[in-house]
């Protein structure tokens, strides 16, 4: 029918097929309803279309580049799940909105649901991975070094983290950002509670709202994977996490559900080998281009030192030899005074 | 203060008794306080009437700055200052009152996620109106922030506190959206609340918790304030139940009361306020 929309985001790692959170969650959304997309895992935001990661480019409307909007608009081409998964969905009109099936008071869940995991989780997942010092230089900034392509990987991570402090630091308030106990104490015991409610929503259901996937799900499922995966140093909240068996079932079902081929390698090489074909065929003209581009800058730079310096020469045919000229005539001079 | 230290000040605060003489601050209320510490200090008030505790409330010009947080209102208990709805009611839950133990643990969870959606949602969209809308800038907002100083304090005070808001506002990422958009988050956020309310009395079995203070403190204060337009509030009015519910509310918790109820107080000198 319409042609498929291209979505980009971050590479995989960790075990997940993406570590950032906001591309996890559309890509989830988007295997929940297949929605039929072209996915592209890039290593750095410069590649992909709007600048940000995740970014849709569609048909019709451009590239769009907010996580919830993005959903939106999977939701408003008409994509609407109307069958579980399993069924001969491939056969159904093409109609993927993983919330069709939920009542009212459910979809009045979500939002509660999904305002509780902004305010009181997303802040604290963010200070773990980019904030906390040990978190951060030990694991979140070397990751990324070694994904993103030469030269961004040398300011990018710190650009980003600079982002998140700030974010942080608007959010908070100076009072916690300062005040590193209190900030554990408090913000930290929120997390804990708001996982702990989470786990009790879930209970021993599949899915938060019965036997098939809804948008809540995508969204704890992209907020809490990367913190169920990735190896943290300093990793208090995930102990908590981890702690909460149904929590950690419900991720692992999820990821061998829907994405049981493509996860990232958590070996440091393989997140570039085990990349789609797609990007390994954007890579070698890339790799191609860069090394045409070092030895042309490195022959322009010999051949102007060539010239400034006088050892080469074309037009004024005489420069050159007549460089020598007034040196051989001092010396003349020399053994004449001599 | 240390982990030990705070347990054990918790400990003598739960010994002490509610006094009689427990104060609430705010703002002033006929000239200077503002929709969203209005919305917020009536929830307190509401979650306070609802537990049976008596507090006196009391007004204050420089309320936003004794604050330990900076967030308007704190109650003054004992010798003790505790600021905001959150803070406030594990405070109470210390000295023994709460509304909420007979909830079960899905309920307890589903309480916490609609207030979070109430601040999420609504308080921002408040703050938005209050801070980022130019008109209501101009016409409401400054002249009342600043009332209580001189010029030119009361100006530098408003850009000041303006400045302060719009960066949060950008850093969640409302900072892009239009007043349409807001106000379709309000309804959004209204029809969640409609429908979870439905037809019951309160939001969990028969009896109030602080989600219905919060709601009702939000609800009340956006429907009895002027504002330049009506938009804010015809947008609370389509959903009969939850204006129901607001009523029921300040009958049974604000009119029983001898002394002047601050919610009719509130309401009154709202009315007034046209400018």
């Amino acid at each position: 029918m319409a042609a498929p929309m291209e979505l980009f985001c971050w590479a995989g790692g960790w075990g997940l097929p993406s570590v950032d959170p906001d591309c996890l969650a559309v890509l989830t959304y988007a295997r929940f309803t297949g929605a039929p997309l072209k996915v592209h895992r890039v290593t750095s935001p410069w590649r992909s279309p709007s600048g940000h990661l995740p970014a849709l480019r569609t048909r019709d409307e451009g590239t769009i580049s907010k996580p919830q909007q993005i959903i939106t608009h999977l939701r408003k081409q008409g994509w609407d799940l109307a069958h579980p998964v399993g069924s001969n969905r491939a056969f159904a009109p093409q109609k993927y909105n993983a919330d069709y099936d939920l009542s009212a008071t459910q979809s009045a869940d979500t939002l509660a649901f999904v305002s509780l995991l902004e305010e009181k989780l997303l802040p604290v997942l963010i200070h773990t991975f980019w904030v906390d010092a040990k978190n951060y230089v030990e694991h979140t900034r070397k990751w990324y070094a070694e994904t993103i392509p030469f030269p961004l990987n040398f300011f990018l991570p710190n650009a980003m983290h600079k982002r998140h402090l700030e974010r942080l630091q608007l959010i908070w308030g100076d009072d916690y950002m300062e005040d590193e106990e209190k900030l554990e104490k408090e913000l930290y015991r929120e997390a804990r509670e708001c996982l702990t409610l989470l786990s009790q929503r879930l209970g021993s259901q599949k899915f938060f709202f019965g036997d098939s996937p809804a948008s809540l799900d995508a969204l704890v499922f992209s907020r809490l994977a990367p913190l169920l995966k990735a190896k943290l140093p300093n990793g208090k909240l995930q102990q908590h996490l981890k702690s909460l068996q149904n929590l950690c079932n419900y991720c692992t079902s999820i990821l061998s559900l829907y994405f049981p081929w493509d996860r990232g390698d958590p070996l440091t090489d393989a997140p570039r080998a085990a990349g789609t074909d797609g990007s390994e065929a954007e890579e070698d003209p890339h790799k191609r281009r860069k090394q045409l581009l070092s030895v042309l800058v490195g022959l322009v730079a010999m051949l102007g030192y060539a010239f400034l310096s006088g050892i080469v020469s074309i037009q004024r045919g005489g420069v050159g030899p007549a460089g020598r000229q007034p040196v051989t005539l001092e010396e003349e001079e020399e053994e004449e005074e001599e | 203060m240390s982990l030990v230290a705070e347990a054990f000040v918790t400990q003598l605060a739960a010994a002490e008794p509610w006094p009689e003489n427990a104060a609430l601050y705010q703002q002033l209320k006929e000239e200077q306080i503002l929709l969203s510490d209005n919305a917020s200090s009536l929830a307190v008030q509401a979650f306070l009437q609802m537990c049976n505790l008596p507090i006196q409330v009391i007004c204050r010009a420089n309320a936003e700055y004794m604050s330990p947080s900076g967030k308007v209102p704190f109650i003054h208990v004992g010798n003790q200052v505790v600021s905001e709805l959150g803070p406030i009611v594990q405070f109470v839950k210390a000295k023994g009152h709460s509304l909420s133990d007979g909830l079960d643990e899905v309920q307890k969870a589903e309480m916490k996620a609609y207030m979070e959606l109430v601040n999420n949602m609504l308080l921002t969209a408040e703050l938005y109106l209050q801070w980022c809308d130019d008109v209501t800038v101009e016409e409401i907002t400054h002249p009342r922030y600043g009332s209580p100083y001189p010029w030119p304090l009361n100006r530098i005070l408003s850009y000041q506190k303006q400045w302060e808001v719009r960066r949060k506002m950008k850093a969640i990422g409302w900072a892009g959206k239009t007043l349409e958009q807001v106000l379709e988050d309000v309804d959004q956020c209204c029809h969640a609340l409609s429908q979870r309310l439905g037809t019951q009395p309160y939001f969990f079995n028969k009896q109030p918790t602080e989600l219905d203070a919060l709601v009702f403190g939000h609800l009340f204060t956006i429907l009895t304030t002027q504002l330049i337009t009506d938009e804010l509030s015809e947008k609370v009015k389509n959903y009969s139940n939850l204006t129901a519910f607001c009523r029921r509310i300040e009958q049974q918790y604000f009119e029983g009361h001898e002394k002047e109820s601050s919610a009719i107080a509130a309401r009154s000198s709202k009315r007034s306020l046209l400018k």
